[in-house]
């Protein structure tokens, strides 16, 4: 197998000359160590791998990325602004470094644990990197080399979070080719029940790249609403992993929502390992000029009587490019799975492209299991009935849009958080951006 | 108000209008009739904008605007009001939504300020009498699983908000049951007025038993063959189509 091994960048060598947090922790050395090893050998996926097939990470490997934030500020009006919500806990990161000021996290209950990762790396032993294959994927080899901050939320048993959690992710754009490698950890114990935002922002046009890996364990009965809104520059590496263990009875409830980046790939993966749990992954890419977004999900079932829905939704328009690859594994000991994935995808020029492939592979014998995928267009009687009721051309297929687009929000039980996530699909539209 | 002269008109090649004549002056209601293929879908298309047909001969000019020369929107904002005939279901667009954003679009170019959702809540709620419809309609996606019945009633509720200086009304009978013809007939009548005219295209002499026009036309093969008052209309009733086809200003027709 062939990789992506000479990197303009010296990601190995960073790993070296930067202070990176844990240094007094043995078994977090240890691990670093087995990712160096990793990526030293293996370096970034190329397109030969099967999983990268449509996606080409050479102009990555181009970018001579440094790791060095110079410093800069963030005022709390932007950071308001920014913000998808008002009422929340918000963990705010700037340039990669945890921005103590612009974070709010006043008022958390007793039992309930948002910290910067960094500082709390000593009480996640048990649970790092256990959601994640370091031997996989080369970015998550080179996120665990230079992992630095991030978010470490830990709801006790029985307690139900009053509020989301927002972690806001900001590049400021003060330093150019910036990258950053973010981990986030997720625990909710048995019967716990949060919602956690996943937020990222680019405030310039500039280049940079964010390579995340986000991991979730979920406990017995525990419910995580999880949603991601990726709103980075339109020219930034956005490289992300989200995975989840789940235990019997719990549910993960995920909405990714990508918009931004010349490049993004987003990794989903979750596995029903308890009977009764639940998955729902749904997933937006609206996409225009140039861009290129890759998804891959995976759905494991691997015990009897689990669930999952997935849905994933894509706009395109310009000359993008969107990959979206959904694979459910019904493991052979995985009867009564119930389990149903849509790709769903709506062009809007000549000079986009889309590879889609909803995949199945089942083993076990007694399931309920139904997949899809569509490509179209508008369509022009909805467009001219618009029209003829004195709605403009722009105006109605931005509605039209917005209207295909929105009903990956539908699961989403908060008004609130639907209500501002759709209202930042609408200002991405060219309706909105008038 | 409308002045149709000589109007050509071609779907891919192929002629379909061959030489429209028509003039309706305010508060006229016209009926024109015909049998399928006739050209009466094309013949309000044409009028409301849509694109796919070729003109080539002729002109239409509506309140002094050479109409052909206007967007779909630009129409409908000067008073143009096409009722389909197969009103569109689009989920995920709120009929409420859609309404406001109709009657917004036609105050802006009248130089008036937007309704708020207040004021537009309670005039909406004075035109859905109009139509029997309930407020739940307004809450759920344009037409989305609305009968047939309903998608109608939804197009005379949008025409009753909009105030349309012309209304095209494109077999706004078909798939009706009687009541639902009853209900959308009296919609309609409710809004006749001496400023607005209204061009009512049908297959069937039904409706202009509950809207009562002022002419009757018969279009056949492209050209209108013949014109009357509401006599004609029982004529064609009871002696079919073939009776104006083979009359001599058939022209063309085979």
């Amino acid at each position: 197998m062939k990789q992506l091994t000479e990197l303009a960048t010296p990601f190995a060598s960073v790993a070296e000359t930067s202070v990176l947090p844990g240094d007094d922790l043995p078994w977090l050395q240890a691990l670093r160590q087995q990712a160096l090893t990793q990526f030293s050998s293996a370096g970034l996926p190329a397109k030969k791998e099967e999983d990268w097939k449509y996606t080409s990470l050479w102009s990555l490997t181009q970018q001579a990325f440094t790791h060095d934030a110079i410093e800069t500020t963030i005022v709390p009006e932007q950071c308001e602004q920014m913000a998808l919500l008002d009422d929340a806990y918000r963990l705010v990161i700037v340039d990669g470094e945890f921005a103590t000021d612009l974070s709010q996290l006043d008022g958390l209950p007793s039992k309930v644990t948002v910290q910067p990762f960094s500082t709390s790396l000593a009480s996640v032993e048990q649970q790092l990197g256990q959601q994640v294959a370091l031997d996989k994927a080369g970015l998550t080899a080179l996120n665990t080399l230079l992992m630095k901050e991030g978010v470490m939320v830990h709801i006790a048993a029985d307690v139900v979070l009053d509020k989301p959690i927002e972690l806001l992710v900001i590049n400021s754009g003060a330093t150019a080719n910036l990258a950053a490698h973010l981990r986030n950890m997720i625990v909710l114990d048995e019967n716990a029940r949060a919602t956690v935002i996943e937020h990222y922002v680019g405030v310039s046009d500039g280049v940079y790249f964010n390579n995340v890996v986000s991991e979730v364990v979920l406990a017995e009965q525990a419910e995580l609403f999880h949603y991601k809104l990726q709103q980075e520059s339109q020219q930034a590496f956005h490289i992300a992993t989200l995975a989840a263990k789940q235990a019997a009875g719990s549910q993960w409830h995920t909405q990714n929502i990508t918009l931004g980046g010349q490049l993004s790939r987003n990794d989903v993966h979750s596995r029903l390992e308890g009977e009764e749990s639940h998955t729902t992954m749904d997933g937006l890419y609206l996409l225009n000029d140039e861009q290129h977004a890759d998804t891959h999900t995976r759905i494991d079932h691997l015990v009897p009587n689990t669930t999952s829905n997935e849905l994933y939704k894509g706009v395109l328009d310009d000359r993008c490019h969107g990959v979206f690859n959904g694979k459910v594994m019904v493991h052979k000991d995985a009867q009564k799975t119930d389990s149903n994935q849509y790709n769903h995808n709506l062009l809007l020029s000549r000079g986009c492209a889309i590879d889609t492939k909803p995949e199945m592979e089942i083993y076990a014998d007694d399931v309920k299991c139904g997949h899809g995928s569509t490509v179209g267009q508008l369509d022009m009687d909805q467009l001219f009935f618009l029209r003829a009721r004195g709605l403009d051309e722009v105006t109605a297929r931005s509605l039209l849009t917005h209207a295909f687009a929105v009903d990956v929000l539908d699961r989403i039980p908060s008004e609130s958080i639907r209500q501002a996530l759709s209202t930042v699909i609408e200002q991405r539209l060219p309706r909105g951006q008038k | 108000m409308l002045e149709i002269k000589n109007l050509h008109a071609s779907v891919d090649g192929k002629d379909i209008l061959k030489g429209i004549n028509l003039t309706v002056r305010p508060g006229e209601v016209h009926a024109i009739m015909g049998p399928n293929g006739a050209g009466k879908s094309t013949l309000s298309n044409v009028l409301a904008g849509r694109d796919g047909y070729e003109i080539t001969q002729g002109s239409v000019v509506f309140k002094d605007e050479d109409l052909l020369a206007l967007e779909a929107e630009e129409r409908a904002r000067r008073g143009v009001f096409l009722a389909f005939q197969y009103p569109v279901e689009i989920p995920g667009v709120s009929n409420i939504y859609l309404l406001k954003a109709a009657v917004n679009a036609v105050r802006e170019h009248q130089g008036l300020d937007e309704l708020d959702a207040m004021d537009f809540l309670t005039l909406v709620r004075e035109k859905l009498k109009l139509v029997h419809m309930d407020e739940d309609f307004l809450y759920r996606g344009v037409n989305e699983g609305f009968s047939g019945g309903e998608k109608k009633r939804n197009e005379i509720l949008q025409m009753a908000l909009l105030e349309p200086a012309l209304a095209i009304l494109d077999e706004t009978d078909s798939g009706l049951d009687i009541d639902a013809l009853k209900t959308v007939s009296g919609g309609v009548n409710a809004l006749r007025s001496q400023d607005r005219s209204i061009v009512m295209i049908t297959h069937y002499q039904r409706l202009l038993d509950y809207i009562v026009p002022d002419f009757v036309h018969v279009l056949s093969d492209g050209q209108i063959v013949k014109s009357g008052d509401k006599e004609l209309a029982k004529e064609l009733e009871s002696k079919g189509y073939s009776w104006v086809a083979d009359a001599p200003q058939a022209g063309q027709t085979a």
